[in-house]
């Protein structure tokens, strides 16, 4: 299949086709005015077939006489966007018809708006939003305009499109499509009361539309509310005797809960109401993909392509796919692991085995069994991962979860030390576990607060910390309180509100835990999958109103950090400068050179300050870089720990205690801190081979089996070696069979190898070779 | 003389064949000559990297491969070390001694390193003074004709030497395909590697074959713009790789003691019946291949460890 996106952005120059220039404006008349009204009215309804008959002959008679007016060429255009399904040419067409609207009539601000209506539906922001700006330049409060532009930011990412459109429902407090808008904004944000209220103001303002039901519809879906759900049903369906439009949009809103499987059987539904429906297809080819099911993915996704060839989106899936082709899998146990093929050969030694245990510990925990096999799909280019989650690229996150398919980038995507993997896939699968045990009902925040506070549980030092930032971020009132924690996710103000919300959702299941015991989480789980909201789960399970949530969890925090929020308070209040610790540590790190005893006295006041202060850049640190350079490695290993145990990705403190605790014949040690180290960057051969070497002196030869493996899934360069190893090491381990079967592969390719025969020769002796 | 006593031994044994290879007098059974030539480097990196390259193949050369210091030259942009410099006059010169000096059946290792330029029969590795072209350098290698010879341009753009050198019984590896491809090259670092260590020897007989080192350094190449995400702009060539397959720097395994020559040979036998069994490995059953591997393996480990014992090298 030929996949050539055509850029919107070139057909103004490629202009239209048959037609003749734009006449002058003679007269206002516009011969279309009912018909393509109608057009749109049957398209509206789903009829599809009388629209498109309709429109072709709009187009029709346009194409053979032209237009008497600028209105006609707008008509036209319209004609010619009922006739885009599919259709590239259409919708060239469409814009060359309203491109001469304007030409004709430059105060033809419907036909400007319909322009940037087009490139918006065919994502062109920058048109789009060029459009609209030239009509809010004639017209500032012109209400489909603005809305237009919320539209534009919103498909931008940018966090501005609420209020636009506020200042559309300004402009116009009962405009049914601002109503709709915004009530969709707050579906999006998971503020189900209040996209309510404002569905229903915008059905009191026009029940005709779609769209108001769509929303409304949707909200009561998501929250179960089954009454309004059937009145929006009804409703939908007279306007639309097959309401696929109605289905996919409520498949949309069933996504952006993260009810993946109910998504692709709604949009199953809208596809079999409407199969040229390329927004369906498009829904349901995207959720296939992310359930797992490739096949059928990439079938709906290809079927949608074809009807809106100018759709990023499943382009970008479709060359992934084609890229996928060449990705390898790795099944064992509940696990499959699908990576580049070098990828899946080394991190599946370690991610799967970190799975099954993850597993196991969840589903104790929540007691619920994610569905198996789970797939864990690895991505080289962060770009691919980002198409994979989205797709487009972008996304900022580390990994995904779908349930039982996560997405995550390799620990090469990104800068070395930049992020931990196996952490990352700990705290996806938990999502699994959280989103099946709620019948994918519990809330973005606290969903994300259980995978990092499992995280923590996993394995030493994993899991977000406390964070200087974090700290000045809840210090001076811009960390959000439980009751408003999911806008910190899906509406965050600033760019770190999001990992800060990480954090503090983390928190609060720690103090739910702390104060409520270690059932309390499930049980919260539990109160979402049966239907409770957030105030009635809290209500329900801890026995507190959201007030009274807000005021305990906040006075737990206080006192918790007492001292570290007394010592970022600055003198002057409430700016951010971070107090007499970042004061004491900028003086202790100054005087570390010329004055090391002075600073070591300065970096021990700092860290009785901060004491619970993570990352590799605190007191701990540098206390541990003065203990060296004094020679006094027991205070150097002592502050190192302090580092590793709160860092996860503290790759060269860790390296840096691995090398220390060897010299000192801390063996166990040692490899504690390798380990951390290969979690975090596992493509130094050499790290594997310290690893090995230390787990052999340990006698935890199947350690040594997985680090010798490991050494040859990154392809050295001596792989006959490598290969020798790995059969010294099996028959360490007493794997003779497998020493034997890995000999004499090996021998089979290079018979003259001396130290080989010697081992092959010694097998024998001790009976593992015939 | 030794070779004699080996003859005495041959017509007792069985494998008369296999064992005529060995009965060369020298610890060495080859001779290898050996001329690198370091153009300009034109910045204080690439002068350590050439210098680094030099030193690391001519003292490889030395020890590995028992090149004797008179049928080893060097020539660099610096005169004061090694044999001179590197100058398109001393080049040619050099050329001239070693096709006086190698014998039928030599081999000849002819190494260049630097920065390209030109293209096709003009292409040329920048030196101090004039350039030698490809062509020049055609014209010099014409006189070894009957010598096992390898001409490798590791510098950059040097892919157009391939088709302009190349002749049957010829070895030319390049590290880019044509001349086109001009950005800074790894290749003569890892085929530098491939030289001097083990690492490349994949099939560990202790003898590295120009395939080998060529394939080494090519992957070596490839992995390292790979971990760090770069598109690869330089595209190794081998010219003939069956003769490069044949052709192999370092000892070959003789010795001066019947009982060992004898012991060599019978191994070397097995070796080869190890190649023969693989050859079938597709037409047998996966035990009864497996069960014949072993018992030959075993074998040859013992016939090693036999020589070991009777004082042999490998």
């Amino acid at each position: 299949m030929t996949r050539r996106i055509l850029a919107l952005c070139l057909l103004h120059a490629l202009g239209g086709n048959s037609v003749a220039s734009a006449q002058p404006a003679v007269s206002p008349v516009n011969r279309f005015a009912s018909e393509i009204g109608t057009a749109e009215a049957s398209a509206t309804r789903g009829d599809r077939q009388d629209a498109v008959a309709r429109a072709r002959r709009i187009t029709t008679n346009y194409e053979q006489q032209g237009a008497r007016s600028s209105s006609e060429h707008t008509a036209a255009g319209r004609a010619y966007v009922l006739l885009g399904n599919g259709n590239a040419g259409a919708v060239r067409s469409a814009l060359a018809a309203f491109d001469r609207a304007v030409a004709a009539d430059s105060g033809n601000l419907e036909a400007q708006r319909r322009i940037g209506a087009l490139f918006l539906e065919k994502y062109n922001a920058p048109e789009a939003r060029a459009s609209y700006e030239l009509v809010l330049k004639r017209a500032p409060t012109d209400v489909e305009a603005l809305l237009g532009l919320a539209r534009v930011e919103e498909f931008e990412g940018k966090g501005s499109a609420m209020t636009t459109a506020r200042k559309a429902l300004a402009a116009a407090p009962a405009h049914p499509e601002a109503l709709t808008y915004i009530a969709r904004l707050h579906l999006d944000a998971e503020a189900f009361d209040s996209a309510n209220a404002l569905a229903e103001r915008a059905i009191r303002a026009d029940s005709t539309r779609m769209d108001g039901w769509s929303v409304l519809g949707a909200s009561a879906w998501l929250t179960g509310d089954s009454v309004t759900y059937r009145r929006a049903l009804r409703a939908a369906t007279a306007l639309q005797p097959q309401p696929s439009a109605f289905l996919a949009g409520l498949a949309e809103a069933a996504v952006r809960q993260r009810r993946y499987a109910e998504a692709v059987r709604l949009a199953t539904e809208a596809v079999r109401l409407d199969s040229a429906s390329a927004h369906a297809l498009g829904v349901l080819g995207t959720n296939q993909l992310r359930l797992g099911d490739m096949s059928s993915g990439r079938a709906s996704v290809e079927r949608a392509f074809a009807l809106d060839p100018f759709n990023l989106w499943h382009k970008n899936t479709l060359d992934l796919l084609d890229k996928m082709r060449s990705f390898r899998t790795v099944t064992r146990g509940r696990f499959e692991v699908v990576a580049p093929a070098d990828d899946a050969e080394l991190l599946s030694l370690y991610i799967i085995p970190l799975l099954e245990r993850a597993y196991d510990s969840l589903a104790l925990r929540y007691g619920y069994r994610a569905p198996t096999p789970v797939r864990l799909e690895f991505f080289r280019q962060h770009a691919d991962f980002s198409v994979r989650t989205v797709g487009l690229l972008g996304l900022g996150a580390l990994g995904v979860s779908f349930g039982s398919l996560l997405a995550m980038d390799t620990p090469n995507a990104r800068e070395q030390g930049a992020f931990n993997y196996g952490s990352t896939a700990w705290h996806e699968l938990t999502h699994a576990f959280t989103l099946g045990a709620s019948a994918h009902r519990v809330p973005r925040w606290l969903s994300e607060g259980l995978s990092v506070l499992e995280e923590r549980r996993a394995n030493v030092g994993w899991g977000a910390r406390t964070t200087l930032p974090w700290m000045l971020a809840y210090r001076t009132g811009r960390v959000r309180s439980v009751s408003q924690l999911n806008d910190g996710f899906m509406r965050p103000r600033y760019p770190e509100e999001t990992s800060f919300s990480y954090y503090q959702a983390s928190l609060f299941c720690e103090w739910v835990e702390i104060t409520k015991g270690a059932r309390a989480l499930p049980a919260l789980l539990t109160a979402y999958r049966d239907g409770a909201d957030t105030p009635v789960a809290m209500q329900h399970v801890l026995g507190l109103s959201m007030s009274q949530v807000d005021a305990q969890f906040d006075a737990w925090l206080q006192q918790r950090f007492a001292t570290e929020l007394q010592a970022v308070a600055s003198p002057s209040g409430a700016d951010s400068t971070g107090g007499a610790f970042v004061m004491t540590m900028r003086v202790a790190v100054g005087l570390l050179e010329t004055k090391p005893d002075s600073a070591r006295v300065m970096l021990e006041r700092a860290r009785g300050m901060f004491p619970s202060y993570a990352g590799d850049d605190g007191p701990a640190w540098y206390l541990a870089q003065a203990g060296l350079a004094a020679r006094d490695t027991t205070q150097a290993l002592h502050m190192l720990a302090e580092v590793t145990e709160r860092d996860e990705t503290a790759l060269a403190a860790n390296r840096l205690e691995a090398e220390l605790r060897q010299r000192r014949g801390d063996l166990p040690g040692a490899a504690a801190a390798m380990e951390r180290v290969l979690w975090i960057w596992p493509y130094t051969a050499g790290d594997h081979e310290v690893l090995a070497s230390l787990s052999t002196r340990l006698g935890d030869h199947a350690r040594a089996v997985r680090e010798r493996r490991a050494v040859i899934a990154l392809r050295p360069a001596d792989l006959m070696e490598a290969r020798l190893e790995l059969a010294r090491a099996l028959a360490a381990g007493g794997d003779t069979t497998a020493a034997r079967r890995e000999l004499l592969s090996l021998l089979e390719e290079a018979p003259s190898y001396e130290a080989a025969q010697q081992l092959l020769l010694e097998l024998r002796k001790t009976g593992g070779v015939q | 003389m030794s070779g004699c006593n080996a003859q005495r031994v041959l017509r007792r044994s069985a494998l008369l064949v296999a064992l005529s290879v060995w009965c060369a007098p020298s610890a060495w059974a080859q001779r290898t000559h050996v001329l690198v030539a370091a153009g300009l480097s034109g910045d204080p990196a690439f002068k350590a990297r050439f210098s680094n390259a030099v030193a690391a193949v001519r003292s490889a050369a030395a020890t590995r491969w028992g090149v004797t210091d008179s049928n080893l030259v060097v020539l660099t942009e610096d005169s004061a070390t090694y044999n001179g410099r590197s100058t398109k006059e001393n080049i040619g010169a050099a050329f001239v001694a070693l096709s006086k000096r190698a014998q039928p059946g030599d081999v000849v290792l002819v190494l260049l390193m630097g920065h390209g330029s030109g293209e096709g029969t003009s292409s040329k590795v920048n030196l101090p003074g004039p350039d030698a072209t490809a062509s020049e350098y055609a014209a010099w290698l014409a006189p070894f004709g009957k010598q096992q010879l390898v001409f490798v341009n590791a510098a950059t753009g040097s892919g157009d030497f391939v088709p302009v050198l190349s002749a049957p019984g010829r070895v030319v590896v390049t590290a880019t395909r044509s001349a086109v491809e001009k950005n800074d090259a790894e290749f003569l670092q890892h085929f530098t590697r491939a030289l001097t260590t083990d690492d490349a020897d994949v099939n560990k007989d202790g003898r590295l074959s120009v395939l080998e080192a060529f394939r080494f350094a090519r992957a070596e190449v490839i992995k390292s713009y790979e971990s760090s995400n770069r598109m690869l702009t330089e595209h190794a060539v081998v010219s003939d790789s069956v003769t490069a397959m044949r052709i192999a720097f370092g000892r070959t395994a003789t010795s001066s003691d019947p009982r060992v020559a004898t012991l060599v040979a019978e191994r070397q036998a097995l070796e080869s019946q190890v190649a023969a069994l693989r050859g079938r490995k597709a037409s047998m059953d996966s035990t009864a291949y497996d069960a014949e591997l072993e018992k030959l393996l075993l074998a040859i480990a013992e016939k090693t460890a036999a020589i070991k014992a009777a004082g042999g090298g490998r």
